[in-house]
């Protein structure tokens, strides 16, 4: 190891103010001052206009048209002028020194040296010419997308994945860490996703519901952010709902094992169930249905298949030869025998819609809970039906809010256009599979060449040299992080591009500095389902610091290989904006008058008007030969011949009551380690992003630190007040986390968001994470052999005060720069 | 006098377009206030239908060609008439549209349109305004008659109110498929809307006996050669083979699987395999001399028994290809670049052909593809899918 040559320049960790903008940013400032403008812009917390003086961003304000703007746009400014900007391009320091000898361990040391865009982007070139050529597709990984910032031309995905395409083919993921169980599980169920499906209309729900159960769903916490720009219309139906139970005119009740933001705002009831065993819950209101002949036979009849091989393992006359009595499941989920009848039968008695979350689903065996609510939901015989029935996704992207039937804008294409573009044309992966279940790259990694089972088929994990991401960050989304600290020790090359120093870019090689969302051009949906309008994302400062967008960075990636012109299509930003317009113009001219697109850019914005209502199977319900369900016999599938067929243990051919690997309240490990974590999306970010926003963090942040949720009980046990540090721990990690000591928490339970950046004390395994990020701590394991998605929410973790000095923080701020030497 | 009718002309021609709908709307009421006794009068006069055919452009074109729709005769002896369809019955609207209107008087007073070809070479611009302003109301003059909510579906053919509830459903504007329903259609226009109208220009006009053709779009199957009893529709990109020709329409056969569960209205074109391929009506379905029957097999992974079909019917010869290709070629495009917004697109191999609907359904809300082209893009997915293509994935 060459400490002795190690020259730090300076850390930028917890810098103040002025040293935070630096002089780039502070020259400029002088000249523009008189100039002062508002301008419009969407992003995933909403529409907003923006006040800059000075060529600074000032303030913001919710755009008029939103009626229940989140605090969270408060963020903003704090994203574009935060310490953690990427400002010029880096290299990681071993790495830049002796390439493929470089020292695995050093990997995440965070010392980064200097470079020029061409220097970074020639090494960028030349890597991925080395694995192309080295090895073939099948060593590069470049398939890993996630959230970006939104904004349909500068899409970071799309520029990333065009612009590698172009040079030659690579690993592709399918499914995602949201509702991996749930998109996989479905189409054999419903024949649908569902979780990306429209839901039926509120002001049908609102109008026909009298029960609604809200299944480990917090529909107010999850409807602050968008896919697109957000429009925050499903609150306006949150607050009628908040009426109409004020009223008695409908029950709402929250299954979850927390007091949800949804159960305050509408202060209904709750009806606490122990975490992961919902599916035993779910079989005993089925066994009374069954017994007590409330089920809607004629419903099962007409609309369903295999009702009759799934009854007897709830009758205990299957395999099992147990009766999944209210009784039996009491023992198991911590709920009442009676009151499991009770809800049972008022279900029955009522118009009764139910809406699933999805954290439920990413847990070991998360197709369970998702497949067994449809059965109960078709046992009711209310699917079809308005305000009854069964959704999954009233939490997602203004789902469920009257549609206006326009067309959005389409995309900056992600695909080279033509095959014969591709500068390798090698599409021979060797017998490794060319796309694999998104949630194991790590294990590809780890265990190249394993062969595992997903949805009917067997992947061959690839032998992955490279990777790629590209405003996506999995050192916050992917699970147990000294696992995923094993497995890149093991890459060649990791190239990270993005506009702040995420742990992703931490533990990379190259790093790109894009500029954020607010510093280009581009147009968005407003409103990703209900397409409520077409929205200017006017450029609100330029690129801060040597940061670029993505399209011109992946622009002169393409031509260092001659592709730049196929890849920019010989257009700009503005005329590929412009072309968006127009094209979602020439598709909406039938419905909808749009003016040309210079107006549009003055005005900033196109609203449509009209709300259509829906009602999600209503086509199945009244001619099920006509619309079929897209399931393989057309039906409900209550029993999946075709699940069956593939031999599962872990996923049969119904829904199955299977014990966990972790499980809280007696069941495995919880006598080591006691309580269950809970990791769902936060409250105060979208996933990882904003985390590093100061102004938000301030005011969430303990001591510095991401909250850890307990309930007095466990506070007290543990002897922890409500401030405290704590340290969270189980045999994968260790993590630092402030507590907030909160009734809405039952004994047993302790939550973190995901989404808190990852800032380990060192690169070393093992290391205590400093700020706090729950993925320290989950299992890495596949839901099933089914989907093989992500079971983060399979965790338990011990807690205890935290004694001593707590180390500084170090997940913000960006790296060490050291010079070169 | 020509001085005065351009400064008429500008006046009430500018603010329609560059002018918000409030000010509009201000204008209109003042007009209202000021000219109130001889103003609505005039107003009422020139709603009549002797005012629209008082002049011949009018009363040559666009009357004669109404006189052969069901909007001027029928059995109940409701008529429409001009303004019924074309003068907003609201006040406000009728103020804008009467404004927008002297544009057709400056056309008559100046001759753009004062003969036959000068009306046809015009009339897809002056039906585009038309249909533009449909398009804005949502239809609103044909809804003051016909509404979504008082339609008895059961009345209807099951192809009608197959589409007729999707359009419900999105409260679609009905000029969105109902051009065309009074007047001529201008002559370039092409019958399948959005992506498929260029897969059309490659449509085949020549067929023979014995071989195979290929739809574009949903086309209507009938049970006769004058293609007047509806008998089902041919879905998008399904295989058909021509028996004979009869003037205008061809015989076509068509085999394949249905499910016995149901009536059988869903013929697909494989065993076991739900690629659609026709839906028939119920009386043509359940109709032995019409639908011959074959074996009966079990379908391992669902349970349900499919029996193997063939039929003959008739159709009209627009819209068929003769190679697949010329579709799979187009669906591929569409495919890739419609599903590729938010992620990658998965293979076309990634799923199995029974596995497609569902992720296709689930993932419809995010595209913004037709029925027609829905349809296409589904099925050219079933016949690219892993069940159909040995390639390692």
């Amino acid at each position: 190891m060459a400490l002795s040559r190690r020259s730090f320049l300076k850390g930028i960790l917890g810098s103040g103010g002025a040293a935070m903008v630096g002089p780039s940013l502070l020259a400029p400032l002088s000249a523009k001052a008189a100039e002062e403008t508002w301008k419009i812009s969407g992003s995933h917390w909403g529409a907003f206009r923006a006040r800059i003086a000075g060529g600074t961003v000032v303030e913001l304000k919710p755009y008029e048209f939103d009626q229940t703007p989140t605090e969270m746009l408060e963020g903003i400014k704090g994203i574009i002028y935060s310490s953690s900007r990427i400002r010029y391009p880096m290299v990681r320091y071993e790495w830049y020194k002796n390439r493929g000898k470089a020292n695995p361990s050093t990997r995440g040391d965070n010392r980064f040296i200097r470079v020029t865009w061409d220097q970074a982007l020639d090494l960028f070139y030349q890597e991925l010419e080395r694995v192309q050529t080295t090895y073939g597709p099948w060593a590069l990984h470049a398939g890993q997308t996630g959230w970006r910032q939104t904004g349909q031309m500068h899409s970071c995905n799309n520029h990333m994945q065009r612009a590698v395409g172009m040079h030659g083919n690579y690993i592709r993921k399918v499914g995602d860490y949201s509702t991996g169980a749930g998109q996989t599980i479905m189409p054999y169920v419903t024949g649908s996703t569902e979780v990306y499906a429209q839901g039926t209309s509120w002001p049908l729900i609102l109008e026909n519901s009298k029960v609604i159960v809200l299944w480990a769903t917090d529909l107010a916490k999850n409807l602050q952010v968008g896919w697109n720009c957000e429009t925050h219309e499903s609150f306006d139906y949150l607050k009628q709902l908040q009426a109409k139970v004020a009223d008695g005119n409908i029950r709402v009740i929250s299954i979850d094992p927390v007091k949800s933001k949804t159960q305050h705002l509408l202060n209904c009831e709750q009806q606490y169930v122990h975490p992961q065993t919902d599916v035993a819950m779910m079989l005993a209101m089925a066994h009374t249905l069954y017994s007590e002949e409330l089920h809607d036979q004629d419903f099962l009849d007409t609309y369903t298949l295999g009702f009759e091989d799934f009854i007897p393992y709830v009758m205990g006359e299957g395999e099992d030869k147990i009766a999944k009595t209210p009784e039996w499941a009491a023992q198991i989920c911590g709920v009442d025998a009676e009151r499991i009848k009770e809800l049972a039968r008022l279900m029955a008695a009522e118009r009764t819609q139910l809406i699933f979350g999805w954290g439920l689903q990413r847990q070991q065996h998360g197709e369970q809970p998702y497949w067994m609510g449809a059965i109960l939901a078709a046992m009711l015989g209310q699917i079809g039906l308005p305000g009854g029935g069964v959704s999954y996704a009233h939490h997602y992207s203004s789902i469920g809010v009257p549609a206006s039937g326009a067309s959005a804008p389409g995309a900056f294409p992600l695909n080279p256009d033509r095959p014969e573009d591709r500068v390798h044309q090698n599409s021979d992966y060797q017998g490794y599979s060319s796309t694999i279940p998104v949630a194991r790259w790590v294990d590809a990694i780890l265990e190249p060449g394993k062969k595992i089972q997903y949805n009917g088929t067997t992947s061959t994990l690839p032998d992955i040299k490279m990777m790629v991401f590209s405003g996506n960050n999995p050192w916050h989304h992917h699970q147990d992080r000294n696992r995923m600290k094993r497995a890149f020790e093991k890459l060649e090359t990791v190239v990270a591009i993005d506009f702040a120093w995420t742990a992703t870019c931490r533990h990379a090689d190259i790093v790109l500095p894009a500029c954020t969302q607010f510093e280009r051009n581009d147009i968005d949906v407003y409103g990703s389902y209900c397409v409520r309008g077409v929205i200017a994302m006017q450029k609100l400062v330029d690129p801060l610091y040597q940061s670029r967008t993505d399209f011109e960075i992946m622009t002169e990636l393409c031509r260092r290989f001659d592709k730049h012109k196929q890849y920019t299509r010989g257009m700009d930003e503005m005329e590929w904006v412009a072309s968006l317009y127009q094209e979602c113009r020439e598709a909406n001219k039938d419905r909808y008058v749009m003016p040309e697109f210079k107006q549009f850019w003055q005005d900033g914005i196109v609203l449509f008007d009209g709300m259509n209502n829906y009602v999600h199977h209503a086509a199945f319900r009244e001619d099920p030969e006509i619309n079929p369900l897209g399931t393989p016999s057309g039906f409900i599938e209550i029993f999946s011949r075709k699940i069956a067929s593939f031999g599962y243990d872990d996923c049969k051919g119904h829904p199955t009551w299977m014990e966990k690997a972790e499980r809280s309240h007696g069941g495995p490990g919880s006598d080591k380690h006691p309580l269950w974590l809970q990791s769902c999306h936060p409250d105060y970010r979208l996933h990882s992003q904003m985390c590093e926003s100061k102004p938000m963090r301030e005011r969430y942040a303990v001591q510095g630190r991401e909250p850890i949720y307990m309930s007095p009980q466990d506070a007290k046990q543990y002897g922890i007040s409500d401030g405290d540090l704590v340290r969270v721990f189980n045999d994968r990690g260790q993590l630092l986390a402030g507590a907030v000591v909160s009734d809405n928490y039952p004994q047993g339970v302790v939550r973190i968001h995901e989404g808190a950046w990852y800032g380990p004390e060192d690169e070393k395994m093992g290391a205590l994470d400093t700020y706090g990020d729950p993925n320290t701590v989950t299992l890495d394991l596949g839901s099933s052999k089914l989907a093989q998605a992500t079971s983060a929410n399979t965790c338990l973790v011990s807690i205890e005060k935290f004694q001593g000095t707590a180390p500084e923080v170090t997940a913000f701020g960006g790296p060490s720069e050291v010079a070169p030497t | 006098m020509l001085s005065k009718l351009k400064a008429l002309w500008r006046t009430m021609t500018r603010p329609a377009k560059h002018i918000s709908l409030g000010v509009l709307t201000l204008g209109g009421f003042l007009a209202g206030v000021i000219f109130w006794g001889g103003f609505n009068t005039a107003l009422e006069a020139s709603n009549t239908e002797e005012f629209c055919i008082g002049c011949h452009e009018m009363r040559d074109n666009v009357y004669v060609e109404l006189q052969q729709t069901v909007h001027w005769s029928n059995h109940s002896g409701v008529r429409a008439t001009c303004p019924d369809c074309h003068v907003p019955h609201n006040w406000t609207d009728k103020i804008a549209r009467k404004m927008q209107a002297s544009k057709e008087l400056w056309g008559t007073i100046f001759g753009t349109i004062d003969t036959r070809e000068k009306f046809l070479a015009k009339r897809l611009e002056l039906a585009t305004h038309e249909w533009d302003r449909l398009s804005a109301n949502g239809s609103l003059e044909c809804k003051n008659c016909h509404e979504y909510a008082s339609m008895d579906w059961d009345a209807m053919s099951e192809v009608a109110r197959t589409q007729m509830e999707q359009a419900a459903e999105r409260d679609q504007s009905c000029i969105d498929c109902h051009k065309g329903i009074a007047h001529e259609l201008p002559e370039s226009m092409a019958a399948a809307s959005g992506a498929l109208a260029g897969l059309q220009r490659q449509a085949t006009s020549r067929f023979n006996p014995g071989q195979q053709y290929f739809s574009i779009r949903q086309l209507p199957l009938f049970t006769d050669s004058a293609l007047s009893q509806e008998a089902g529709i041919l879905n998008s990109g399904s295989v058909i083979t021509v028996v004979a020709q009869q003037g205008d329409a061809l015989q076509v056969e068509i085999d394949g699987w249905r499910k016995t569960k149901g009536f059988g209205r869903v013929i697909n074109e494989e065993f076991g395999q739900n690629i659609r391929e026709v839906t028939l009506e119920k009386e043509v379905a359940t109709d032995d001399s019409m639908i011959q029957g074959f074996e009966v097999q079990e379908d391992p992974l669902t349970g349900l028994p499919w029996q193997r079909v063939s039929f003959q019917l008739w159709m009209g010869k627009d819209d068929l290809v003769d190679d697949r290709e010329i579709l799979w070629q187009e669906a591929s495009e569409l495919y890739v670049k419609n599903c590729s917004t938010c992620h990658s697109q998965p293979e076309e191999a990634h799923f199995d052909t029974n596995t497609w609907p569902g992720m296709w359904a689930g993932m419809l809300s995010f595209v913004n593809l037709d029925g027609d082209t829905q349809e296409l893009v589904l099925k050219y997915l079933q016949k690219h899918s892993s069940d159909y293509s040995d390639g390692h994935h």
